[in-house]
């Protein structure tokens, strides 16, 4: 009875202690996810308690179809855990599935972060109760989309927070006017760059005349870049080297027949040159691992485990059967029994005695000797 | 349509799952028949659980790592966090391969000596701490943070053999399985 209740105590520490784990204080990294990330950022979502953030999103007034925009978040009455860690979600509805803007026909050209997805990581600073960030998303129809966006963030008692924008932001998507100078449609921006070695930008357009470029660095000082046609509608411009891994913002200012375009600010991060190997040397060695490892651990097992089953050659077990019955035959059953001495049995000897133990007797092996 | 990430997800918490009840059983068997825990009664209880599990993971195991390497940003093993998950899991899928199929053509007489129960479960173990490294490798990788980061482990350093080492290994690797298949079944019952 007692070690019943003592599993079912331990049972229940372990449920309780799962709770309290569910969350990723570290953070789920940036990625492509789901309101609620599936369930893979804070566990299941009935854990979650609702984030006091405020939530609102903006976007320019008119949206057109294949030109890219920004769409911006700002989240104030921030409330975090002290790892100060908050995620933030770009969604087209709030259900948990298949609601993000890929999902619903936009593409996500370039985040606040370097990257190009719908769910963004960012460290507040110390007292820091607001935050603003902006993706830059590209529709492929017309139409209008309802926009959510949505928080998670750790508390102070360990608890995990959830919250979503108190209503939807719609959008409406309008057809290209005519001549209107613009990015081509095909034309996806860089989001990662390396340090140290300049970029290069090859930027395609359509009816563009000519196009100015501008990049801005952390600190929000614009500078502005020479740019030189490579063709009709192409054009290609360097942005200084990074020495550190920063980002960068950049945009081009495109003029032509039609009225004069700003593109949104590209967010372009810079990072230590990717690391490389030779695959094939790696899957040999992986290989090889697995074939050693097996082959020793299988190899030691047989030497190390007692299989004594013999060979059909080997004669041994019938050897020692032989000698085994040879040694258990009493040696009074080959051997008669000695004569009796001529003074008559030893002193309280029986006759029976005499006839199994008298060899030894007359040997010397009792009583001191023959007699 | 299920992507690569959740079906990585998914078939590392089988293998991770598998393997943790695996490691737990082969714990308990070295102590049963070391004679330090005194419950006979659970002998073949664990000896049963502790194989099927780690086989088990071990089915699961191929497709975590494909699933984790086409679920891996970028293009291929671009990191070396993922050279060492690679060769991690591989080690341990080793040490699983060559504990099961002891344990499939000796019988319980891996159990029958001292030498042979420190090495099996031993085989055993290290399975299942392969497999939880690469799970913790996998956290720093996506996560910056893990478990086992407290062992402040060297998931940034690549242990790369020249192909020529690689090469030998794997062909000395592949005679002592054939060897020693064949050498288990001209000792095996049926002979």
């Amino acid at each position: 009875m007692k070690s019943r209740f003592h599993t079912v105590f331990v049972l229940s520490l372990l449920l309780t202690c799962s709770a309290f784990g569910a969350a990723e204080p570290g953070g789920n990294g940036d990625s492509i996810q789901d309101m609620q990330c599936g369930g893979a950022c804070h566990g299941d979502a009935s854990i979650n308690e609702t984030s006091s953030a405020i939530l609102s999103l903006s976007s320019p007034e008119t949206i057109y179809v294949g030109i890219p925009t920004t769409l911006t978040l700002t989240a104030t009455n921030l409330e975090t855990s002290s790892t100060r860690l908050i995620g933030l979600f770009l969604l087209t509805d709030t259900t948990g599935h298949s609601d993000t803007p890929q999902d619903a026909g936009w593409e996500v050209l370039s985040d606040a972060n370097g990257g190009a997805v719908n769910y963004l990581e960012q460290t507040l600073t110390p007292g820091q109760n607001e935050t603003s960030i902006s993706w830059v998303i590209r529709a492929s129809t017309l139409g209008s989309t309802t926009f959510y966006a949505a928080i998670h963030h750790g508390g102070g008692d360990s608890s995990p927070f959830f919250g979503t924008t108190a209503t939807g932001f719609e959008v409406s998507v309008e057809p290209v006017p005519e001549n209107l100078p613009r990015l081509a449609a095909d034309f996806t921006p860089p989001t990662l760059r390396t340090l140290d070695s300049p970029t290069e930008l090859n930027i395609q357009t359509q009816f563009t005349d000519s196009i100015q470029f501008e990049w801005k660095s952390e600190d929000g000082l614009i500078s502005n870049a020479l740019v030189n046609s490579t063709g009709d509608n192409s054009w290609i411009t360097t942005i200084p080297a990074a020495l550190q891994p920063t980002t960068v913002q950049w945009r081009v200012i495109l003029e032509g027949e039609g009225p004069e375009q700003t593109t949104p600010w590209f967010t372009l991060a810079a990072e230590e040159s990717s690391w490389e190997v030779s695959e094939n040397a790696v899957y040999l060695q992986a290989f090889a691992l697995l074939f050693m490892i097996a082959g020793i651990v299988i190899t030691l097992q047989i030497r190390f485990t007692s299989t004594s089953t013999p060979s059909k050659y080997d004669e041994t077990p019938l050897i020692l059967e032989e000698l085994a019955l040879t040694d258990a035959q009493p040696p009074s059953q080959e051997l008669a029994p000695p004569p009796l001495p001529a003074t008559g049995l030893p002193t309280d000897w029986t006759k029976a005695q005499w006839d199994a133990y008298g060899h030894d007797y007359l040997a010397g092996k009792y009583g001191g000797g023959q007699v | 349509m299920i992507s690569s990430e959740t079906l990585h997800v998914v078939t590392t918490e089988l293998v991770v799952g598998a393997f943790s009840v695996a490691g737990l059983s082969f714990t308990l068997c070295l102590l049963l028949h070391l004679g330090i825990l005194k419950q006979p009664s659970w002998t073949s209880v664990f000896d049963h659980v502790a194989h099927f599990t780690l086989a088990f993971g071990l089915v699961a195991t191929p497709f975590a790592i494909l699933s984790g390497l086409s679920s891996a940003p970028g293009e291929g093993l671009n990191s070396p966090i993922l050279v060492n998950k690679m060769f991690l899991s591989m080690t341990g899928f080793g040490f699983a391969l060559g504990c099961l199929i002891s344990r499939w053509r000796l019988g319980g007489k891996v159990w029958s000596t001292t030498k042979s129960v420190v090495l099996h479960s031993s085989s055993g173990l290290a399975a299942v701490g392969s497999m939880l490294l690469t799970a913790s490798a996998g956290g720093t990788f996506t996560r910056g943070e893990s478990l086992l980061d407290i062992f402040h482990l060297p998931y940034e350093q690549v242990l790369l053999f020249p192909v020529l080492v690689s090469v030998i290994g794997l062909l000395l690797g592949a005679t002592m399985l054939v060897l020693s298949w064949k050498r288990m079944n001209s000792s095996s019952t049926v002979h």
